[in-house]
């Protein structure tokens, strides 16, 4: 059974739902969706899950985006409901022709609500009917990652080839060239969502999967349906040839083999730690201690008007090979008249140059796709107003889109927290983790440089009894910045010297504990076990993910990985992930700044601090405005 | 195609000459004239736009998300019946009466009023509609206060300190909605409580002078405990409740900055 449906703006108002199927939902879906799905460009997924106590509910959903309507579906999600999308669209479509923005009550809709329902219903039953038989050979890759992280596996396996599917529909001609594309973009994003939510309980699914694993939405089926029932069954015919006016033409299912991600070289890195730090340490000594950065405001260059313009035009001239042949004069018209509505195929050009110069600043190939995607989401059927061109909207929807994901969720003021620990009088305890050779030390020596500068009480835990060296390492710094270390050599078990440390803080008065835990790759099941075990165990008021400004598709293997493993490993309910984020290496990436954004995609949680240099005092906040700017350049 | 541009050139090349003819007719006296009429007007009409942008009538509803913002809007503007809102994903705008006065007699100036979502990635949107605003209207959830009063204090200061708020000393209403609860705080403890926390935010934040949301200007004075009063805008408090439409103070504040 459809649980509920219901019809708002974007604004937040809810013109409509559905009184008949009146079930009081579970908990508060509906939010839930917008802010952990809809709000975090994750709106070109197909379904999104929901569990609250005592329901599991999928959402599926559709935008107007000219009026700027959202209409939103909830079931159970056991009920593999089939005429979902089909009912979406329909009511869409229906509700479209009554909407006025000045209404706010639509109690007439009822009827035409109630009406489109049963028709969808019996398209779906003269499916079933008609095709009994599920076809084994279409499903999809299932991504499906719980938010939760308990059991997020992937599921689903290898492509099959969709040989089968292609006879049944009996037309193969139609259509096979022009959907190509979309196809492919399709198949990349199902194969590469493993993407975390960060949202509570929830899992986003890749486009289809629970429903074309029976067909039912198979527009081959409909196509078939349709002649069928343009032969024999009267009733039946005008619905389902005014439902699928466009998905008639058939798509193209030709699925590439998934080439196989390669995430293999991060081999090297051990030794190159060992090196650097002597270099760095060097370089401590030598430089005057100043003022950390994090305090010194940036200015920001304000050039960026007339620089803007000209990217423009180059995005112009390279995503729109097709737009120059058809004339200046056209074109021209076309920006001045005002296009009617957007369609996908209007924006792809756009989006795809988009996508490639997100890539050439290293962002991961997959966030680029899913940014592209939401991006193309919010667009589509959107009138293009006078005097602007398909790319400049893209542009400024994809700005507007990063802005909102690099705004930290939740506020990134680590000193406040400290003196709301202090109030307690418990010491604030901060984790740092990563990957081997990224700056672990160093930067937890900057970052306790910057708290003294603030009088804060710092104690430094050595918990990194791994990798020999890296206590004397630590021990070096905390001489030099004359705060207290706590060690306890190379044999304990991190997780006790943490809490060990962490009683002795209490003890001696200090407000803060920096804990130095070991480098470790994110596949090394042992060690991150080790890692959520201490985190576990003391329970840290900040878990800080230490990264390379420097990765690109690793970013997201690293990150996810780590939030799985310390929530598959966790022996808690509810597992502690990761809270923010420390770029290291900032000062050697030009602007190939992608690191941060996909980081930030992929987790949820806000860079708190950018490591730019070798001296203490180079620790920054990161500057989201120059950040989009850079990405866009 | 081409052919009917040459064609247009042609004609345009000829009616460029006519009319240059035609000016050389014209004694140059006249030509003076016109011209200066033509930049006067410009002048002028460029004044009026001026004029009427320095008076501002837009109100800016903020506040985190679910303190009851949406629901105010639409209270404002219809008095409304509706079913309920979601977590707001884009600004509601609309510039009305007022729908408390559509029983007023009379021209009522109509009001530009902004409810901006309250969810943190959708802050940067604030600064869009600040530097317009006649007021500023900072819902709080005075039900579910103590849980949020942390983040309201972040919020609200940021809010206290954007250049464009105290440059322009715009009015700020802290607004205690949901009073319809007899659970809900009193504005009194709200106040206090935001003072308070503001109080330690300040010891905070003007260490962190981040490069990003830089907070130009910083809150109160030296040494005292912070109070609203010290801030250069005025700073009021009231009790509204969005749900059953007890808004009268609002549109009192609304109407005392936004003169009908
Ligand atoms: N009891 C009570 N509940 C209210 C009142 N005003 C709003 N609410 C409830 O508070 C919830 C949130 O209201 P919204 O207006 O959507 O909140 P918002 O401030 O617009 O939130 P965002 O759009 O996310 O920023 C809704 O469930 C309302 O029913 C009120 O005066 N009294
Ligand atoms: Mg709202």
């Amino acid at each position: 059974m459809l649980e509920q449906l219901l019809i708002f703006t974007r604004g937040g108002l809810i013109l409509w739902s559905c009184k008949e199927l009146g079930n009081a939902l579970k908990g508060s879906p509906i939010d839930t969706l917008i802010r952990s799905c809809l709000l975090e460009e994750r709106s070109g997924a197909a379904s999104y899950n929901y569990d609250a106590p005592g329901a599991s509910y999928s959402l599926k959903w559709t935008f107007h985006n000219d009026l700027g309507l959202v209409f939103v579906a909830v079931y159970q999600r056991i009920l593999h409901l089939l005429y979902v999308d089909d009912l979406l669209a329909a009511v869409k479509r229906e509700f479209s022709q009554v909407y006025d923005p000045t209404r706010t009550v639509y109690r007439d809709f009822d009827e035409i609500f109630k009406q489109l329902k049963i028709e969808a219903e019996a398209r779906a039953e003269d499916l079933k009917k008609s095709n009994p038989v599920v076809v084994g050979g279409n499903r999809k890759q299932q991504a499906t990652w719980q938010g939760d992280g308990s059991e997020g596996k992937k599921n689903g396996g290898g492509l099959k080839g969709e040989g089968g599917l292609k006879n049944d529909g009996g037309d193969g001609k139609k259509g096979n060239n022009n959907n190509n594309n979309n196809n492919k973009l399709e198949n990349g994003r199902v194969n590469g969502s493993n993407l975390k939510s960060n949202g509570g309980n929830v899992s986003v699914n890749g486009k289809e999967n629970d429903s074309s694993n029976n067909g039912a939405f198979d527009v081959n089926r409909l196509q078939k349906l349709r002649t069928k029932s343009a032969n024999g069954k009267k009733a039946t015919d005008n619905v389902v040839s005014k439902a699928e006016p466009k998905k008639a033409v058939k798509k193209n299912r030709v699925w590439d083999e998934k080439p196989p991600e390669t995430k293999l070289d991060f081999t090297d890195h051990v030794d190159v730690d060992g090196g650097e730090d002597k270099d760095r340490k060097v370089d401590f000594l030598a430089k005057e201690q100043g003022e950390s950065m994090m305090d010194k405001d940036e200015i920001l260059s304000s050039d960026s008007e007339d620089e803007e313009d000209e990217d423009d035009d180059d995005a112009e001239k390279n995503s729109k090979p097709d737009a120059k042949k058809k004339g200046w004069f056209s074109s021209m018209f076309q920006s001045i008249a005002g296009k009617a509505n957007l369609e996908k195929s209007d924006l792809e050009p756009a989006l795809k140059a988009l996508k490639d110069r997100l890539m050439t600043k290293n962002v991961a190939e997959e966030i680029a796709e899913k940014l592209c995607e939401s991006v193309a989401a919010s667009l589509e059927g959107k009138k293009l107003a006078s005097f602007t061109r398909i790319s400049s909207t893209v542009q400024a929807a994809m700005e507007e889109a990063l802005v909102r994901i690099l705004t930290p969720r939740r506020s990134i003021d680590i000193l406040r927290d400290v003196h709301a620990a202090k109030e307690q009088r418990k010491p604030y305890v901060v984790v740092f983790v990563g990957v081997n050779g990224v700056g672990k030390s160093t930067n937890l020596a900057k970052v306790a440089y910057w708290l003294l500068q603030h009088n804060v009480k710092v104690m430094m835990a050595a918990c990194d009894t791994f990798r020999s060296g890296a206590v004397e390492q630590l021990r070096t710094h905390a001489r030099r910045l004359q705060i207290p270390i706590f060690e306890k050599g190379y044999e304990k078990d991190p997780a006790v010297v943490a809490k060990e440390a962490i009683q002795e803080a209490s003890r001696n008065g200090s407000d803060v504990v920096l804990v130095d835990t070991a480098g470790r790759m994110q596949d090394n099941e042992p060690l991150m076990r080790a890692l959520s075990k201490l985190i576990y165990l003391n329970n840290p008021d900040l878990v800080l993910f230490v990264g390379e400004a420097l990765v690109g598709n690793d970013a997201v293997d690293q990150l996810s990985k780590f939030n799985q493993k310390l929530a598959d490993l966790s022996t808690s309910p509810t597992p502690r992930l990761i809270d923010g984020i420390l770029l290291t290496k900032f000062d050697t990436i030009d602007d190939k700044v992608g690191a941060a954004l996909s980081m930030v995609y992929i987790s949820g949680a806000p860079v708190m601090f950018v490591g730019c240099g070798q001296s203490y005092t180079d620790l920054k906040k990161l500057n989201v405005k120059s950040i989009v700017k850079t990405l866009l350049k | 195609m081409q052919q009917e541009l040459e064609q247009w050139k042609e004609q345009i090349s000829h009616l460029l000459n006519v009319a240059n003819d035609y000016l050389r007719e014209v004694p140059p006296n006249q030509l003076y004239a016109a011209a200066a009429i033509v930049v006067f007007t410009t002048l002028l009409l460029l004044s009026l736009r001026f004029l009427k942008r320095t008076k501002s009538n837009t109100i800016v509803l903020t506040g985190l998300s679910g303190s009851g913002k949406t629901v105010i809007f639409y209270q404002l503007r219809d008095g409304s019946t509706h079913q309920g809102t979601v977590t707001s994903m884009e600004p509601n705008e609309d510039t009305f009466i007022l729908h408390g006065e559509t029983t007023k007699k009379g021209k009522i100036k109509p009001v530009h009023i902004v409810d901006v979502p309250g969810h943190s990635r959708l802050r940067p949107k604030l600064d869009e509609y600040l530097p317009q605003a006649a007021g500023i209207v900072f819902v709080v959830d005075a039900l579910d206060f103590l849980p949020n009063c942390r983040a309201a204090s972040e919020y609200l200061y940021d809010l206290l300190t954007k250049g464009s708020v105290v440059r322009k000393k715009i009015p700020l209403l802290i607004l205690c909605n949901k009073t319809d609860k007899v659970t809900a705080h009193t504005k009194e403890f709200i106040r206090r409580q935001l003072e308070k926390e503001i109080d330690k935010l300040r010891a905070s934040r003007s260490a962190v002078s981040d490069a990003d949301v830089t907070n130009e200007f910083t809150l109160g004075e030296p040494g005292e405990p912070f109070s609203f009063t010290q801030c250069s805008n005025t700073v009021t408090t009231a009790d509204a409740s969005g749900l059953t439409g007890e808004i009268s103070q609002l549109e009192e504040f609304i109407r005392e900055h936004v003169k009908p």
